[in-house]
């Protein structure tokens, strides 16, 4: 016999799937999208799309924020004079996955999820108290303009994904795990233990992020140890701390707080 | 809300307290639900009211040293001169730019080595100046904004933003000059004049706000400052023929105070230079951050050239507030005083040069003064509680378009017009001087700015305004004549020049000056080379070759006891101290 929680899920899991309809095989390209990009394209453009010694920038400023989607494909395919090579090897399929992922680096990006049409799984009221209450999100994310700084913005989290993906988010955190979101615990030579998330890190320096919002700018000379949580700050219980309706809830809220969002551009760090 | 979304919710919550696995039951609701949830929901989620200021950050000690903690009072951004924070575009309100650091000294400048280069990637030249608080820097570059470790260069966050197509003239190309800070939350403009307030720690939009009229013609290229409570911004777009305004937002909520037009609408003073609805598109662009006075509650700022730029037919009289310098209350953007340096322009002189607010002496005399070097090529000094002219001295030899300044600071015009063919004019359009910042130390009273001796044929015809063109009527051609730049220090004890230092080199420089309390003076060449020397020689005593030309103004930190200086070249940011 399943255990109920995980009955439960399964339930969720179909309502999901049909709130979903027609939307998931398109986030799932462009998860294959993402994997393909990072795999082909980063090392020349950059993994975030912002160009590098060896290509232009895809997003913010370039001009390939005006190519129509069959014109990236063209020059995805064929590459160009300019030193762009022709990835016709890599499959239609996969181009199209990329050009996709492309759309959704790019900052207007249309909705990939529920293009405003679709209905969502919970209770879009309930979910906003329990954002910004019981579930305490707020304290983290910022969402349209309130709440913490310590984690991402989820003012347009859910205008490009699907119910089941934002669940999923919420409830398996750090899968993956952003290194800027690490949490570390630093000692320094002076005995101080300094605890937050790495937002900087190499062979010289760190810098940590302690939850007050102070950086600390540290030299690797000044750090006697360094203890990496393998997490990032993002409470991993949720999946028991928030019944299923909650969760429903708070997702439904995601998804429609981004519909109408002030104009909320790509964000990164 | 949606009723579907309700009746889920409940579905799940009877799933939960049965015991089997899938009922027949539990299957019929799920189709039901999915069936419902086909329907179109209503709307959802109302906008929320104004945004909370986010907790502030305990304030254990001050963020002036490199203890990376971000939260800028008011009171901070009072600190004349700058040490270790340079809080706003120019260093502190005065518009100076001038240091008190001194570790960095004629001694020991000769030591002085590259410590890190960033390079953001998006636009080139960039013409930002960093702002520095407790360590962190913040940099523009395009409609990005970076947060930096200022020891290393190291990102620690990045606010990406898309460029904006369609737009005009300077705005097109995207340059941005860099952020205000306040509290915990950092201001810019983007290329397509919305105001953003950015979260400091984390780089998150907080609010953001269209501050243009609407005309695809307006872009923003400056940053902003703030004055108390409120973020005060300017417009670009004067030779694409907006109408050029200032406005002051609310720092907290992004609500908009004031506004004031400096092209006077119907029945206002002024407006008969504006037949028609040409008032809608006469220019007087407000693209630099300008300066404040706390003391006398004054806020200083320099307005850009009438529209169109050469053919002045269409707009008879003085054509105010173009070309001026205005003296506003920051609490109701209320005009105090006006001075008008080119009346009726005819050749693109905008007068957003920093206005400088400068305590010293004049001609024996304690007083509040501005002191200027605008693009038509004249110094100026004026009194600041009144906008009453004192002293004017030109600074371009080859000076040909006034015959001289009057008693009253009004230019005696030689009479060239612009016309189909063209009339030769000194300066040129780009000016004897421009963006670039000048700087003052107020220990030697020496003003130091780069100027440029060029002329131009400027040319006129009759062109209407046009959405998503310059308003030039016209143009201009250059003359075959070599060209020279200076970098001048102006002395005001004795009213003349202390020395003026010849610029070598086969670009044209677009790099400012700033000054430190150990006497130096540090700018950009017009050979690529970021150069500091000695403020009472004019010698030069330091230089490093960053290969890129120098289109901004350099400032200067400090975090735990050490003094670096940094400069915007090319598409990099370079940052310097001694090893
Ligand atoms: C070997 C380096 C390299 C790799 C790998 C690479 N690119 Fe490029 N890419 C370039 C260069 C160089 C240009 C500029 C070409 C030009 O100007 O003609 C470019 C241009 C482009 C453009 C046009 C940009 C514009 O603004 O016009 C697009 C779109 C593009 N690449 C997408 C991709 C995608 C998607 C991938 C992965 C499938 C990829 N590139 C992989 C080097 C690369
Ligand atoms: C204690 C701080 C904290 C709280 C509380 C918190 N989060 Fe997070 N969350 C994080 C961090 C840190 C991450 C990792 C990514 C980052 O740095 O933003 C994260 C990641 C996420 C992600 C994945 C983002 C991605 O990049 O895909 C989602 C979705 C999310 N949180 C939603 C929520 C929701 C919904 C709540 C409330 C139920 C919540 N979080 C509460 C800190 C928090």
């Amino acid at each position: 016999m399943w255990p109920r929680r995980v009955e439960a899920l399964l339930v969720v899991a179909i309502l999901f799937g049909c709130a979903s309809r027609g939307v998931q095989a398109q986030s799932t390209n462009a998860e294959r999208g993402a994997q393909r990009f990072m795999e082909y394209c980063a090392g020349c453009h950059g993994a975030d799309g912002m160009g590098g010694d060896k290509a232009p920038a895809l997003v913010s400023p370039s001009n390939s924020t005006h190519l129509s989607d069959s014109e990236l494909f063209r020059i995805v395919h064929d590459g160009t004079k300019g030193g762009m090579p022709p990835f016709a090897q890599i499959g239609d399929a996969n181009i199209r996955a990329v050009v996709e992922f492309l759309t959704r680096l790019r900052n207007n990006a249309p909705p990939t999820n529920a293009s405003a049409e679709a209905a969502v799984p919970g209770d879009v009221d309930t979910g906003r108290t329990l954002y910004f209450g019981k579930a305490q999100c707020s304290a983290c994310h910022l969402m349209q303009g309130k709440g913490g700084f310590i984690a991402r913005n989820l003012t347009s989290y859910g205008r490009t994904r699907s119910a089941e993906e934002i669940l999923h988010a919420i409830t398996n955190p750090d899968t993956p795990l952003v290194p800027s979101s690490q949490v570390a615990t630093v000692t320094t030579r002076t005995g101080q233990k300094l605890t937050g998330p790495l937002r900087n890190e190499d062979s010289f320096t760190l810098a940590l992020q302690t939850e007050d919002g102070r950086y600390h700018l540290l030299s690797r000379s000044d750090v006697t140890d360094i203890h990496y949580s393998g997490h990032s700050l993002m409470p991993r219980d949720y999946r028991t701390r928030l019944s299923p309706k909650e969760l429903n809830d708070i997702v439904s809220f995601l998804i429609i707080a981004s519909r109408n969002p002030p104009p909320d551009k790509a964000e990164g760090r | 809300m949606t009723s579907t979304g309700t009746r889920a919710a409940v579905a799940i919550t009877k799933l939960q307290s049965m015991p089997s696995l899938f009922t027949r039951r539990a299957l019929r609701t799920v189709v039901t639900i999915c069936l419902l949830m086909s329907m179109r929901p209503g709307s959802g989620y109302g906008q929320t009211g104004k945004p909370e200021r986010p907790p502030a950050g305990k304030r254990t000690t001050t963020s002036d040293d490199g203890n990376g903690l971000i939260d800028v009072q008011p009171s901070d951004l009072l600190k004349t001169p700058v040490t270790n924070n340079w809080t706003s575009y120019n260093g502190d309100y005065s518009g100076a730019r001038h240091s008190g650091l001194t570790q960095i000294t004629r001694a020991n400048v000769g030591r002085l080595a590259a410590q890190w280069v960033f390079h953001p990637r998006t636009v080139s030249p960039l013409e930002v100046t960093p702002v520095v608080v407790a360590g962190v820097m913040f940099v523009t570059s395009a409609n990005d904004a970076y947060a930096l470790d200022a020891k290393t260069g190291k990102v620690l966050w990045h606010h990406i933003r898309a460029v904006s197509q369609g737009l005009v003239d300077d705005p097109a190309q995207h340059h941005n000059r860099g952020v205000a800070i306040l509290g915990t939350r950092v201001y810019m403009e983007t290329d397509n004049a919305h105001l953003l307030c950015l979260d400091a720690r984390s780089g998150h939009l907080i609010w953001e706000v269209a501050f243009g009229t609407g005309n695809k013609n307006d872009g923003a290229t400056s940053a902003p400052l703030i004055v108390k409570d409120k973020v005060v911004v300017g417009i670009s777009g004067g030779d694409a023929g907006v109408r050029g305004f200032l406005a002051a937002f609310d720092a907290e909520t992004g609500e908009e105070k004031w506004r004031f037009w400096t092209i006077p609408g119907p029945g206002e003073k002024g407006n008969e230079s504006w037949p028609g609805d040409s008032y809608l598109h006469g220019g007087g662009a407000t693209w630099m951050p300008g300066t404040y006075d706390p003391d006398l509650n004054t806020l200083y700022w320099g307005t850009g050239n009438p529209a169109p730029d050469f053919d002045g037919s269409v707009r008879p009289g003085d054509d105010l507030y173009t070309s001026c310098l205005l003296a506003l209350d920051p609490d109701t953007g209320a005009l105090k005083w006006y001075f008008q340096f080119s009346p009726h322009d005819l050749y693109d002189y905008d007068a957003v040069q920093t206005p400088v607010i400068v305590n010293a002496r004049f001609k024996g005399q304690p007083r509040k003064l501005i002191v200027t070097a605008n693009r038509n090529g004249f110094l100026y000094i004026l009194d600041r509680t009144n906008g009453k002219f004192l002293f004017a001295t030109p600074f371009m030899n080859t000076q040909n378009w006034a015959k001289a300044i009057d008693e009253n600071g009004r230019p005696i015009p030689a009479g060239r017009t612009p016309d189909e063919k063209g009339v030769r004019v000194c300066p040129a359009n780009g000016g004897a001087t421009n963006w670039y910042s000048p700087s003052y130390d107020p220990s030697s009273h020496l003003f130091y700015f780069r100027s440029f001796e060029a002329c131009a044929i400027i040319q006129s015809n009759i062109k209407p305004f046009e959405v998503g063109r310059t308003y030039y009527a016209s143009g201009t051609r250059s003359v075959d004549e070599p060209a020279k730049a200076y970098i001048n220090a102006f002395d005001l004890n004795t009213l003349d020049f202390a020395w003026r230092d010849l610029q070598i080199g086969r670009n044209k420089g677009w790099g400012g000056v700033m000054s430190t309390a150990t006497g130096l003076v540090a700018y950009g060449d017009d050979a690529n080379n970021f150069v500091i020397l000695d403020g009472q020689t004019g010698k030069p005593l330091w230089h490093f070759h960053v290969g890129q030309l120098v289109h901004a103004s350099p400032m200067s930190y400090a975090i735990d006891g050490k003094q670096y200086f940094a400069i915007a070249a090319g598409s990099d940011l370079f940052s310097f101290a001694l090893p």
